[in-house]
């Protein structure tokens, strides 16, 4: 058995226990990033440090083994400030954007990649009822709005922008001529409609020509693209242009979580480790955002490695490390089976689906 | 959504056609098979297949990466994440000669990013790619070449350049490519008993790169010539590193005579001078060429050969007098090669006397006794590290010789075991029977080959003459000892990440505790220890721990050694006593510093330590001293800063080192050190403001707290020591002053009136700069003038100056 103090209270437990685990045991809150039960721990993110106070030294408690007379200390403000810079050096060179430009300048915040992906999908009923759930009390404001949307496109400094207005009044369209059946909901949204709170929101910082073209990798290259939207393939069609510059992770990420947590701004002045790259696997859909990633390697000890079922590695070292497929295989004969496990256990959006 | 031709985008690194014939399909296969069949399919081996797979193929293609996966047990991810985690592998196919440039402490000081630069300047076109248009040499910088004393040092294919200059570049191509088929004569016809003298020639890294090699087959042609009865010794190093190459005359009658900076018109010379001729025409020869010799010149011997003995040897005599030899016990005398003169001189008594009648405890609790601390730079007691290695159980235990020296600028392992293998492997036997293991492995480091093969010749001839093997001296011990060359990379020096290396897998560290000697190699007890320290542990069992205790401070008992170069007039590896002040090092071991200018201050423990100013050269060499000082005794190297040397400068380039070299795992030292990087660079560049110092300061502290390894804790160590010493210096690069005229973006070249207009300048600019004007004073073109030095360096009349832009 060991014996040791955490936050003055002292604690009996057996040995072999991380501090983490005795802590969270007690019911204390340590956060972290690159720690998951179950997985051998690795000690990346250092999000979870604590402090010694005998020692003076600070440990990351994920790995760090309770031992005898430890007097640990995780909640002082020295461990907090910490922790924060942890969370901001990670935020650094985190190059990404929660939320697309066009969806952040849009007066009603219509949450237009998400609509345009449903679209591209041919899931109009999805499309429909996305709309439907943010339509402000006055109705779709998109007829009267000059259109900022396409004005903060990003696909404009490729070519045009995507026909945004068009294809969102195209779809209030369709509401209206389904206003019979789709009336309740309207009735019910507003009522539940909240004004959320401005979320954390990272930047992507300065963007080299090269690195926007990477997006076009999720695009149609459809040269002939119209601006009228008059039916659902041709919205279909336009919807294919978008670059979903978004994050789709922005509701399920543990980095954005943990620095709302935190009250933190994201860092000016982004660090540039690698050119942004989108790797799409045809196989599986699995999108891997080089620039999203914080390198806590949980993907990597998920899967364990084998010639059948190749998986994700590191590549390099220091702070051009990167996870990657295999040198020896091609990124759409990797994770055949696992998928969906990488994309949940991934703590920010660079794991996600097509 | 758009697939069909999706880019399929591959890291940068990769490229797979292989467009030279020799990378064949057919032949990479074959090569693979060949590699495998010797090393066998375990994971474990995946560094050294690809070490021999690339020695053969002189990089590796991925088809050489994927036919390894499929024959071996290697996984394509461990594959991948290896190979690019360690810098000595190439992904890319290369020139056929490599110019290996030092980037180390010493030789960064002495100018070699010039160096670098006038390189490609000469051989290379495209400025993404390091291969010349011909395919015929490749670039590349490397961290130490551990030649400190030569620096700046230039290495192609392993033939060594040393004090090189930007203008050399041209020179040392067409050397190199003349002196291809040039055959080396190393081996002498015969050996007789009673012979006339001894010839003592150093063929340690330094002294070879010096040109001893040379040296050595003009003395066996010299003796064959003359019929000398001499005999030929090649010896480890002397210490005297910047004095190469150094040859020592032992006559019969015992009387020494060293010369240093031998050429080799001077050989026969020197030889003829101490030595005479056997046969009587030879000796007729000798005398009439003497006679003639006499009639021609005033004086027959030439050069530093006729300084009188006294001044000759004063000043070797001040380097070698205030050492204390014990990790190079006999320096200079012994022979690297040879077992039999190791036992002459009392080698492998002390691990006789530990088998034949000492139990384990009682070993350890000499080592205890003694006061040895870890010479790696931790300094933790290394009786107490055996103890527990010693009690802990476990199935197999093993001893790791760490000789993964990478700090640039230090090479006192590399020496030692290129001088004094024996000692190092009785030191690791020594350890081994104390702690009850039974395997030794040496962790050596890639850029040292020639350590390698001293060391693997010496374990030969340790197992011939049974001291490793089954039932040493009789007993029940049995110990074994391989080799494992490193792959380079500076932060397998710490101990756990030396083990993931040893284990085949990326060199990051993990958090100790469990500790190595709990836990370590295959999970089994490991007891690492460094070079140095396994090479003082035959002196403190033969001596007893009582005479190791005495000498020293009071926390840091013995000696050390110590790597002296940079701004020196005499550098050269050292051992000194614990206790020895920074002072007495710099000025009576290394003469003070060179060319007329002032000690500025000491940068002792490469990355991890700091500048240590020469207001504080009292202070001694002592563990605790110096971390209080805010340096570190780090593994030994010391560099030796002047006036010219900007501190600004010095931390951006441990820096730029720390930053390359962190394994990228944990965020503070991944992210801060880059973080802290742009910082100082904004510095050197005149861009950064007082704010920016203050975040500086800040990052420091973060990374210092929290980072993981030793690497990422000490990495801000020079950074603080120069803003705890030198803040003007960093306050004065805010305005875009750089005192020292080092930063190139801060300062300009400019003719003073002492040009004469001889030209030379003009001539010797590579990008046009400087108008041709005979017999008018020059002017430097301000918009095309790429300062890299050259015009200063050939300029006769010093009328080449550098000003601070904003000065």
């Amino acid at each position: 058995m060991v014996k040791l103090k955490i936050n003055s209270n002292d604690y009996e437990v057996q040995d072999g226990l991380t501090i983490l685990d005795v802590a969270r045991s007690a019911g204390l809150d340590i956060p972290t990033l690159c720690n998951c039960d179950g997985l051998p721990h690795f000690s990346s993110c250092m999000i979870c440090m604590v402090k010694d106070k005998r020692t003076g030294n600070f440990l990351p408690s994920c790995s760090a083994l309770a031992r005898d007379g430890m007097d640990i200390d995780c909640m002082s403000e020295e461990v907090i400030f910490l922790r924060r810079k942890a969370i901001e050096l990670l935020l650094s060179e985190h190059r990404a954007e929660c939320e697309a430009p066009c969806k952040v300048v849009c007066p009603g915040g219509y949450d237009i990649p998400l609509m345009n992906r449903l679209l591209s999908a041919k899931d109009f009923t999805g499309a429909i009822k996305l709309s439907i759930g943010q339509l402000q009390s006055s109705g779709l404001i998109c007829t009267d709005c000059p259109g900022y949307c396409e004005n903060a496109c990003r696909r404009k400094k490729i070519d045009t922008p995507v026909s945004i207005r068009n294809m969102q009044i195209f779809i209030s369209q369709q509401i209206k001529q389904e206003n019979n059946t789709l009336n309740q909901y309207i009735i019910s949204f507003k009522e539940n409609k909240e004004k959320s709170p401005k979320r954390f929101s990272s930047h992507i910082g300065k963007l080299d020509p090269s690195e926007l073209s990477e997006w076009l990798k999720e695009c149609s290259d459809d040269i002939n693209r119209v601006r009228e939207i008059s039916d659902s393939d041709s919205a279909a069609n336009e919807s294919e242009s978008c670059m979903h510059c978004d994050c789709r992770a922005a509701d399920n990420c543990s980095l954005r979580d943990i620095a709302e947590k935190f009250s933190l701004k994201d860092p000016r002045g982004k660090l540039v480790n690698s050119p942004i790259q989108k790797k799409i696997n045809i196989n599986s859909g699995l999108i891997f955002e080089n620039a999203k990633c914080i390198k806590c390697g949980l993907c990597v000890r998920l899967c364990e490695d084998s010639k059948n079922e190749p998986s994700l590695c590191f590549i390099n070292r220091g702070f051009v490390s990167i996870i990657s497929e295999p040198l020896t295989e091609n990124f759409n004969n990797i994770l055949k089976t696992k998928t969906k496990e990488v994309i949940a256990i991934c703590p920010t959006g660079a794991l996600s689906m097509f | 959504m758009y697939i069909e031709e999706l880019n399929q985008d591959k890291p940068d690194i990769l490229i797979n056609d292989c467009t030279c014939e020799q990378s064949s399909q057919q032949n990479i296969t074959s090569v693979v098979d060949e590699v495998v069949a010797l090393t066998g399919r375990d994971p474990e081996k995946v560094i050294i297949i690809l070490q021999e797979v690339q020695k053969r193929l002189n990089w590796l293609p991925s088809e050489a990466l994927k036919y390894i996966c499929k024959v071996t047990d290697i996984t394509p991810g461990q594959i991948s994440g290896v190979s690019t985690f360690y810098s000595q592998f190439r992904h890319l196919p290369v020139g056929k000669h490599t110019i290996k440039i030092c980037a180390g402490t010493a030789c960064h000081v002495k100018g070699s990013p010039l160096i670098s630069e006038a390189f490609k300047r000469v051989l290379i076109t495209d400025n993404t790619n390091n291969t010349s248009p011909d395919n015929l040499f490749s670039i590349e910088e490397v961290a130490c070449l551990g030649c400190c004393t030569l620096a700046p040092v230039v290495q192609i294919d392993g033939k060594t350049y040393g004090h090189v200059k930007p203008t050399h570049a041209d020179e040392i191509i067409h050397d190199f490519l003349n002196s291809g088929n040039r055959s080396i004569k190393t081996t002498e016809s015969e050996l007789s008993q009673d012979i006339d003298a001894e010839i003592r020639i150093g063929i340690g890294s330094c002294c070879v790169a010096g040109g001893s090699k040379e040296i050595l087959s003009e003395i066996i042609d010299v003796k064959e010539r003359y019929n000398l009865n001499i005999r030929l010794k090649p010896v480890g190093c002397v210490g005297v590193c910047n004095q190469t190459p150094l040859m020592e005359i032992v006559t019969k009658e015992n009387i020494h005579s060293r010369y240093t900076k031998v050429s080799k018109p001077q050989v026969e010379e020197i030889l003829l001078k101490h030595i005479r001729p056997r046969t009587l025409n030879k000796r007729i020869k000798y005398n009439i060429n003497d006679l003639v010799d006499t009639f021609l010149s005033d004086d027959k011997l030439s050069g530093q050969v006729n300084i009188p003995v006294e001044l000759r040897e004063k000043y070797l005599n001040n380097f070698l007098n205030h050492q204390v030899h014990i990790a190079t016990e006999n320096s200079g005398v012994l022979s690297p090669e040879s077992y039999e003169e190791y036992c002459l001189s009392g080698g492998f008594e002390a691990l006789r006397k530990c088998i034949k009648d000492s139990a384990r405890e009682s070993i350890i609790r000499s080592i205890t006794d003694s006061g040895l601390r870890g010479r790696g730079g931790a300094g933790f007691s290394t009786g107490k590290k055996w103890g527990i290695s010693l009690h802990t159980e476990g199935k197999t235990k093993y001893v790791v010789c760490n000789g993964d020296e990478g700090d640039p600028g230090a090479f006192m392992d590399r020496m030692l075991l290129e001088s004094f293998p024996f000692r190092v492997i009785e030191g690791m036997i020594i350890a081994g029977y104390a702690t009850g293991a039974n395997e030794g492995i040496f962790y050596i480091r890639a850029e040292y080959p020639l350590a390698v093969t001293r060391v693997r010749l010496a374990l030969k001839l340790c197992y011939d003459n049974g001291v490793l093997g089954n039932n040493i001296y009789e007993s029940t011990f049995s110990f074994d000892i391989k080799i494992f060359e490193g792959a380079g990379a500076f932060v397998c020096g710490e101990e756990t990440a030396l083990i993931s290396s040893l284990e085949g897998k990326r060199g990051t560290p993990h958090l100790r505790p469990p500790y190595p000697a709990v836990k370590g190699f295959r999970d089994m007890p490991t007891l690492v220890n460094n070079v140095e320290t396994l090479s003082v542990i035959p002196w403190i069992i033969a001596n007893g721990a009582e005479a190791f205790n005495i000498i020293g401070t009071e926390k840091s008992k013995g000696t050390k050694v110590f790597a002296l170069a940079g701004k020196i007039s005499k550098g050269g590896l050292i051992e000194v006593p614990m206790g020895t002040t920074i002072r007495e090092i710099v000025e009576n071991i290394g003469n003070g510093v060179a060319d007329g200018n002032t000690f500025k201050a000491v940068q002792i423990g490469g990355p991890s330590g700091g500048c240590i100013p020469a207001s504080k050269a009292d202070t001694t060499i002592d563990y605790e001293e110096l971390t209080k000082l805010g340096a570190m005794m780090g593994s030994g190297g010391m560099v030796v800063l002047d006036n010219t040397d900007c501190m600004v400068d010095m931390a951006k380039y441990f820096l730029t080192f720390t930053h390359k070299q962190s394994c990228g795992k944990c965020t503070f030292c991944r992210i801060g050190t880059k973080q802290m990087l742009n910082i100082i660079t904004g510095l050197t560049e005149g861009k950064a403001t007082l704010e920016d110092i203050e975040e500086l300061e800040k990052l420091c502290k973060l990374v210092k707290d929290g980072s993981l390894c030793g690497l990422g804790k000490t990495s801000p160590n020079p950074v603080l020591t120069g803003l705890l010493y030198f803040r003007e210096e960093y306050e004065e690069h805010t305005r875009g002053i750089c005192r020292a005229n080092k930063c190139r973006d801060l300062i300009r070249y400019s003719v003073n009136d002492n040009c004469t207009g001889c030209t030379k300048c003009s001539q010797e600019c590579p990008v046009k700069a400087i108008p041709f004007k005979p017999y008018e004073k020059h002017e430097i073109n301000q918009l095309i003038c790429t300062k890299c030095d050259n015009c200063r360096i050939v300029c006769p009349e010093k009328a080449i100056e550098i000003i601070n832009i904003n000065g």
